[in-house]
């Protein structure tokens, strides 16, 4: 009696349609990969949800899990931005148009986008982590979605500009009607038009209305650490702010303990929670 | 149904199931007692210990398996799930209700375990019951006992010359078709004896408001006074039935993705890319694993993660015991416990 059942270990065939680097140190790149087998496409995009994240696959190097940042009218690509770091990341920088390559997922629960129609959108994004919020926005600039929402202000920083990602996709934001960008760098330079300082000094000085608004936050720790009491402190309710937690991952479907919080599991119940659900958590992050 | 089995008809009746199955019993290999496949021959090692050194779990989660494997230009399938049928003969009933645990993990709706899956489909428990408890383990403590049938399909009670075998499920009743009815003397004598074994383990340690008491204390002194002498081997969650934890690592040269198993006492199991760590040191690390235990646990399924089996008490090379540890914790403030 063999046993056929699929297994949530077994990546979905794919290859790299484009790769690209996304910051001037080349430390970013983006990858775009399309699925081998065009059954593997509908039951992905069927499944996905702006904040959802993805395993990805170089078989003899291991796996690595990623933010997606595409949105699903995008095309029948997945794409993700990923930084050099260890020995898989640098595979994934090796990669090239054509390369074979696994992912597994969609997986993870994504943004509550349900729960937010009708509201006020403030995206705020630090750094690289930018992704799934560029995959946020990206969804809800389609005609068929922006209506769902009100007002959208996008706030995002950098280290430096060469380090912001999607740059010409966010140079033309800043021409639409239909949303604000503020975009910071944490030191001043030459020729820069926009703000100065870090993520959480930029939200004050933006000042959100906090106002039938939602807040959601994705950055390194320490990024996070300061803007979420800054968003408290502008009058954002703990239920109204939102952020994609990050922790060691494995498995990424609840069974190899790694990125257990609690009685949470950051792959499976996350990764996206609010500030209400994450104060009712252990501080094991 | 109980009925009885003879001692000397044990060895004939393991024979003829392993026409049907492959027939697991703790058999003695070097200075341990482990699951191991009869052979002709065999010899069992119920006397001298209780519980295998390593839990039968592996039997279910091998220590390491392959999930993939590689094929030629990139290509990768996946390693079929074994499903050959097993017979697991003398388990403790710590050990079985481990595994119903663990399948709370594997067996998740959403994301099935085909491998865990598989092997447990595949497998016949037959529990043997602990008619002398032993000195490490508290089962009773946390909710199992040394006669507890969750997880098993027949379990054993020793009665000198005869074990008295009740039948649990199905697959159990159809293992023993051959063997005559208890008298209703026998099932008391069983029954007598279970309730003794049970009655003559101390509590350990007080499990009132103790998920409580480690939630509400998690920044305190008490988990650096805990893990001051831990080493951080691992050993209490290498050999705890109900510790699941598993890393997954590409074997180049072997060409298989395989999975190993874990342990959250060790520094590289949380350490991230950006060299952040959420659990630095022994301190965190421990208190995570107390509190997966005997906190997140029953937050998820409303059990204690432990069954008592002991084995991280006798097997910690620095004489660590989880119950003097929750001892400790039960003289923690507690908000609730002192609204009481």
């Amino acid at each position: 009696m063999p046993n056929e059942a699929q297994s949530p270990y077994l990546p979905i065939p794919m290859h790299v349609l484009h790769a690209y680097y996304e910051s001037t140190d080349r430390s970013l790149k983006t990858l775009e990969l399309s699925f081998d087998e065009p059954q593997d496409a509908r039951e992905f995009f069927a499944a996905f949800n702006p904040g959802q994240f993805c395993l990805l696959s170089v078989i003899g190097k291991g796996e690595a899990a990623l933010g997606v940042a595409s949105a699903a009218w995008e095309g029948d690509f997945v794409r993700f931005t990923v930084q050099k770091m260890g020995s898989v990341t640098t595979a994934l920088h090796n990669l090239k148009p054509g390369d074979p390559i696994g992912i597994r997922g969609p997986l993870g629960n994504g943004f509550p986008l349900e729960n937010w129609k009708g509201k006020n959108l403030v995206i705020i994004g630090g750094g690289c982590a930018f992704s799934t919020l560029y995959a946020l926005t990206k969804h809800l600039h389609h005609p068929s979605n922006r209506g769902d929402y009100s007002k959208m202000t996008v706030i995002y920083g950098t280290r430096t500009s060469g380090l912001c990602m999607y740059k010409q996709d966010i140079a033309a934001w800043h021409q639409r009607d239909d949303m604000e960008v503020h975009q910071a760098v944490d030191v001043p330079e030459e020729d820069w038009l926009h703000h100065v300082g870090y993520v959480p000094d930029v939200v004050k000085e933006v000042s959100p209305s906090p106002v039938n608004s939602v807040a959601v936050v994705c950055g390194p720790p320490i990024m996070t650490k300061y803007t979420l009491p800054a968003l408290v402190g502008l009058g954002f309710t703990p239920e109204t702010i939102f952020t994609s937690l990050e922790k060691r991952m494995k498995c990424g479907v609840g069974k190899c303990g790694r990125c257990n919080l609690g009685p949470k599991y950051i792959c499976k119940d996350g990764p996206v929670f609010s500030l209400a659900e994450l104060n009712a958590l252990p501080a094991d992050l | 149904m109980n009925l009885i089995l003879k001692k000397d008809q044990l060895n004939h009746l393991l024979n003829a199931w392993r026409q049907d199955y492959e027939v697991y019993a703790p058999q003695s290999l070097e200075n341990f007692t482990h699951f191991l496949p009869l052979q002709d021959g065999f010899e069992l090692a119920f006397d001298k210990a209780h519980n295998t050194r390593i839990p039968p779990k592996a039997l279910f989660l091998p220590t390491s398996e392959a999930l993939l494997k590689f094929t030629r230009f990139g290509g990768y399938e996946q390693v079929p799930s074994e499903t050959a049928p097993r017979l697991i003969f003398g388990i403790r009933p710590c050990d079985a209700h481990a595994v119903t645990m663990l399948d709370t993990v594997f067996e998740q709706e959403r994301y099935m375990d085909p491998h865990w899956v598989a092997r447990r489909d595949a497998a016949v428990l037959i529990g043997l019951g602990c008619h002398v408890p032993c000195q490490t383990g508290f089962c009773t403590t946390v909710g199992s006992g040394p006669f507890n049938h969750a997880g098993l399909d027949a379990i054993l009670t020793d009665l000198g010359e005869i074990f008295l075998v009740e039948t649990l499920t199905e697959k159990g009743e159809r293992l023993f078709t051959q063997l005559e009815i208890a008298t209703e003397e026998q099932s008391t004598q069983a029954s007598e004896g279970q309730q003794a074994a049970a009655a003559s383990m101390p509590i350990a340690f007080e499990t009132e408001w103790l998920k409580e008491k480690l939630d509400q204390n998690f920044v305190s002194p008490y988990w650096e006074e805990v893990s001051r002498s831990c080493l951080g081997c691992g050993v209490c969650t290498f050999l705890c039935p109900t510790c699941f934890c598993f890393d997954i690592v590409d074997e180049a040269q072997r060409g298989e993705r395989v999975r190993n198993w874990d342990t959250c006492m060790f520094r590289t199991y949380s350490l991230e890319a950006s060299g952040h760590n959420p659990r630095p040191s022994r301190v965190e690390r421990t208190r995570q694993r107390l509190s997966h235990k005997y906190s997140y646990w029953v937050d998820q399924i409303n059990q204690i993660g432990c069954t008592g089996c002991g084995r991280c008490v006798r097997y910690c090379p620095v004489g660590l015991d989880i119950r003097a540890m929750l001892r400790k914790a039960h003289q923690l403030p507690s908000e609730v416990a002192h609204a009481q």
